[in-house]
């Protein structure tokens, strides 16, 4: 699939190579628009054997299970399952926080790699791909759409995309669940720096629109190891208030702020149902990648 | 506090090092653009406690690490009132030394003296101070000497025990003399002494004049007193207040009157032991209340027997000086009385006041003489000398100059026709007549021939009527004056002997002496009593009253086996010189154990460079000692603790992602 022969700098074709490998699955029933490899929650043509119901005047003649009539004298329909395309939204988070990078790749530029390979593997297996960047609300969208064509635009807008400005993660993506109207897969590519009672909220509210909703956390390790020698005057990159500080003085109380963060918001992520996948920018992504593919594999299938 | 290297104090604002470099630090900040601000403002949220004031302790420990370290290398001594070594190393530190009685006063749990304890202190103290000179001026002496270290304090002569009062103006003056003699540099000045009130004089005049001249030394001056006036317990003493011999039909009997005194109201019983000759006779007296008196306790002696010593003495306690008392006695001789006058008629008054002798023991002679037949007077055998005639001039001067030398007392009287002659610095002017009769303004009522009686009264001076007197010029101590001023009774300092002028004389219509004769009477008998006590064969004399060259030639007879010869005038003690006994006794000031107040010394040091300490007899605490070791301790514990606040809390990555 040669769709885009211009070089991306976050697109790296042996990576995708090795990925292409594992099939990206959905964990719940989609409703995709064409026949595809997903699950779908309707009835269909597939060669799997769902169910036999009664028949109702009206019924396609040509799906009577004959045999069954001519054991029972009745008449049954026959049921197969349908396998549908897969819809395949990514959620990028464009704030100012995902422009820190401590390890040469800021986070955002991890992000770009993670939804442009996610992408990529959707619109191989034939499923549509949207992407939408969000920061203080959508900043910029593209609708899911499978046609290969389509990539290139994705990788134009992720290409176009900059981290800058203040996040409002939590009301967008209260504004994404409701505007996404079909189930569909939604992985959220983001640092998360938001209360997880919030984002437990968020969550849920894609959980109720059926949505299969998967989350990258990307932290820096500086994030976590907060390891400064000298004072420190902390710009915040989202315009906010810059703090000065001693890290020997604040560095004990910083982790422990942190800790109790993540610990919740692991609690969040497995009260509702979501694929966490936290990982350092300083880990290659591709491992990532692999966990997050793989797992669903496992779990794949379920209608 | 104070440092034998107090310029290395200098380095103290190094202490504030720490706190600099924190600043430095401070201002030498990194910026970075940080996306994860919300975990640093949870962080400030949960800044409280001790976590909040961690830091400042972390920079106090730095800072007293190094201000210790300074502290340490300064050498700090630990005392209340150290100034060794504030100014750096003195020129010269002189030491006075107070050896007066009172500092033989021991604490009954210890056997060292005031004086011992202050010595072993203050050469303590000294060995760490540093000086170029060492000087000791002792209170008995008012010589300074020189000293090669403080340590040859502990063997000097002039530092053992005397009986003789000290007088600390007298000492001040003496270190006064020396500064100003030998132009000293940075002088430092200890004083070691009990703030007895008697030896501290406090209401002498020149005290003032001291410490101006103190302050107007260039050189800088500073004064150290260590002070030990802790009073002393359980304490009784004895004096002698009369001893008479007297003839009895079976010999004779020596009547002693003594006083004991006792800082303990309760009943007392308690052995008095008199040594007569080296003959030891014991009597159990018992009383309540802090006096005892006793009179006239006859102890009987060889009727052969027309001189002798003796000692009294009570049991030992923490204040020795006061547990003994010496005297001497001799048979009562006739007292020699050469009254000198220009015409025999006028100086009967006179001649009777000196005739009547107020004890019957004693005979006194009168022998009247005109002052031109002089040259055969038996003057060694005169106790008093009442001259009412021109001064004498020449060779009689010359021959009154002895006798006054050798103890004499003399009065003189104004002559009919007052010359140019002087005597002793002073001359009579010219007879004045009063407007009306005069009255004396005021008298010393304290001492000499005016002092109140024995019971307290004082003398009817003020009756006594003066109607012409004769004006007297010359520097004379005033003992009596009338109210415009002019000298009544007035006497010429010597230091042995009484020379006195008495403005007026014993004619009615000059004075109502005669007619009033009381004063009269007790001015001509005690000038007679001094001059006998001097004169006689037995004298019982105070120590340090007497020129201390006199006591080299002297022979001891009881008192100190330690005592130098050259300090016999200075120790309780009998000594013998050719046929005269001498008794010398501490004075009875010395017996009042008064001290000044912390205060009150401060208040005469006033205005110069003055600290002070108190110790105890029998404390050989040191006053100075060096206390680095402490800073050091102090400097490591604060870098231990400084050590332990700055270890940062073990965490791991795995932890941290929970």
């Amino acid at each position: 699939m040669a769709v885009d022969r211009t070089d991306r700098t976050f697109v790296d074709p042996k990576i995708l190579g090795r990925l292409a490998a594992i099939p990206l699955s959905a964990r719940r029933p989609m409703q995709g628009s064409v026949s595809g490899r997903h699950a779908s929650p309707h009835r269909g043509a597939s060669v799997e054997f769902a169910e036999y119901r009664k028949y109702v005047p009206g019924d396609d003649l040509r799906r009577l299970d004959w045999r069954a009539h001519g054991r029972t004298d009745r008449y049954y329909v026959k049921e197969f399952e349908a396998d549908t395309n897969l819809r395949c939204c990514l959620i990028v988070d464009t704030s100012g926080s995902m422009g820190f990078g401590s390890t040469g790749l800021s986070k955002f530029e991890v992000a770009q790699r993670i939804a442009a390979s996610i992408a990529y593997l959707a619109v191989q297996q034939g499923d549509a791909v949207g992407l939408s960047c969000v920061a203080d609300g959508v900043v910029k969208s593209l609708p899911m759409k499978r046609n290969p064509a389509h990539l290139r635009l994705v990788f134009d807008l992720l290409e176009q995309a900059q981290s800058a400005g203040p996040t409002k993660l939590v009301s967008t993506l209260h504004e994404l669940a409701e505007t996404i109207r079909q189930r569909a897969l939604v992985v959220i590519i983001s640092d998360f720096f938001v209360d997880p009672s919030e984002l437990r909220e968020c969550f849920e509210h894609f959980r109720f629109r059926k949505h299969d909703l998967a989350a990258f956390h990307l932290l820096d390790p500086q994030e976590i190891g907060f390891s400064f020698q000298r004072p420190m005057r902390f710009i915040d990159m989202e315009g906010g208030t810059s703090i000065f500080a001693e890290p020997n003085d604040i560095a004990e109380r910083y982790r422990k702020a942190l800790e109790t963060y993540l610990t919740s918001l692991k609690q969040v992520a497995v009260e509702t149902g979501l694929d966490y996948h936290r990982m350092l920018i300083d880990e290659p992504f591709d491992a990532s990648l692999m966990r997050f593919l793989t797992g669903r594999t496992k779990a794949g299938g379920v209608r | 506090m104070s440092f034998l290297e107090p310029l290395l104090l200098a380095g103290l604002p190094l202490a504030a090092l720490p706190i600099l470099i924190h600043l430095i630090n401070q201002r030498r900040f990194q910026t970075i653009d940080w996306g994860a601000m919300r975990f640093l403002l949870e962080a400030n949220r949960m800044s409280r406690g001790f976590a909040r004031i961690r830091r400042w302790l972390i920079l106090a420990c730095r800072a007293l690490a190094v201000a210790a370290l300074v502290f340490v290398v300064t050498r700090p001594l630990a005392s209340g009132w150290l100034g060794i070594a504030g100014g750096g190393a003195a020129d010269t530190t002189i030491v006075l030394l107070d050896r007066s009685p009172s500092m033989h006063q021991r604490e009954t749990s210890s056997a060292a003296s005031k004086l011992e304890t202050g010595l072993a202190q203050l050469i303590g103290a000294l060995e760490l101070a540093d000086s170029k000179r060492w000087v000791l001026i002792d209170s008995a002496t008012l010589q300074p000497q020189e000293l090669e270290s403080p340590a040859a304090l502990e063997n000097a002569t002039a530092t053992s025990p005397v009986s003789a009062s000290a007088h600390l103006p007298s000492l001040l003056q003496a270190a006064h003399d020396y500064i100003g003699e030998n132009r000293t540099g940075q002088t430092e000045v200890w004083i070691v002494s009990d703030l007895h009130s008697n030896d501290w004089d406090a209401g002498d005049g020149r005290w003032q004049s001291l410490r101006d001249s103190f302050l107007q030394f260039k050189q800088g001056m500073r004064f150290h007193l260590l002070a030990y006036a802790e009073p002393p317990k359980q304490n009784i003493g004895v004096r002698v207040t009369d001893v008479r011999r007297q003839r009895t039909n079976d010999g004779a009997s020596l009547y002693v009157s003594l006083h004991l005194t006792s800082d303990n109201e309760g009943k007392k019983k308690l052995p008095l032991r008199f040594d007569l000759n080296g003959a030891s006779t014991e009597h159990v007296v018992e009383w309540e209340g802090p006096d005892y008196e006793l009179r006239d306790f006859a102890l009987p002696i060889d009727g052969e027997l027309k001189q002798g010593w003796g000692r009294v003495a009570v049991q030992a306690d923490a204040y020795p000086v006061d547990d003994e008392f010496f005297f001497v006695f001799a048979d009562a001789a006739p007292r020699q009385v050469l009254l000198v006058a220009e015409n025999s008629g006028i100086p009967r008054a006179l001649k009777l006041a000196a005739a009547i002798s107020p004890d019957p023991v004693f005979v006194n002679n009168v022998q009247v003489e005109d002052p031109a037949k002089l040259a055969t007077v038996p003057w060694e055998e005169l106790s008093l000398v009442l001259w009412q005639a021109p001064l004498p001039e020449g060779d009689v001067a010359r021959q009154v100059d002895q006798y006054v030398a050798a103890g004499g007392q003399v009065i003189f009287l104004p002559p009919k026709n007052p010359g140019d002659e002087a005597y002793a610095r002073a001359r009579w002017t010219e007879w004045r007549d009063t407007d009306g009769p005069a009255s004396v303004e005021n008298w010393r009522g304290d001492q000499d021939l005016l002092a109140r009686t024995q019971s307290g009264a004082a003398l009817p001076v003020g009756e006594l009527q003066v109607h012409r007197f004769c004006g007297l010029e010359g520097e004379l101590s005033k003992l009596a004056w009338l109210r415009n001023g002019a000298n009544l009774l007035a006497r010429q300092p010597t230091t042995r002997g009484g020379i006195y002028f008495l403005a007026t004389d014993v004619a009615p219509s000059n004075s109502s002496l005669a007619t009033d004769g009381v004063v009269l009477y007790a001015l001509v008998q005690r000038a007679l009593a001094a001059g006998a006590a001097e004169r006689g064969n037995t004298r019982n004399a105070i120590a340090g009253t007497l020129d201390d060259e006199i006591g080299s030639n002297w022979e001891k007879f009881a008192g100190s086996d330690e005592t130098l010869s050259t300090e016999y005038a200075l120790v309780g003690g009998v000594y013998g010189d050719d046929d005269r006994l001498i008794a010398i006794n501490r004075s009875a000031a010395e017996d009042d154990a008064e001290v000044l107040t912390a205060e009150r010394v401060r208040g005469l040091f006033n205005g110069l460079q003055f600290d002070m300490a108190s110790g105890r007899a029998g404390d050989f605490a040191a006053i100075a000692r060096e206390i680095w070791r402490v800073f050091l301790v102090c400097m490591l514990v604060a870098l231990c603790v400084e050590a332990l606040l700055c270890i940062p809390k073990a965490t791991s990555r795995a932890e941290a992602l929970p």
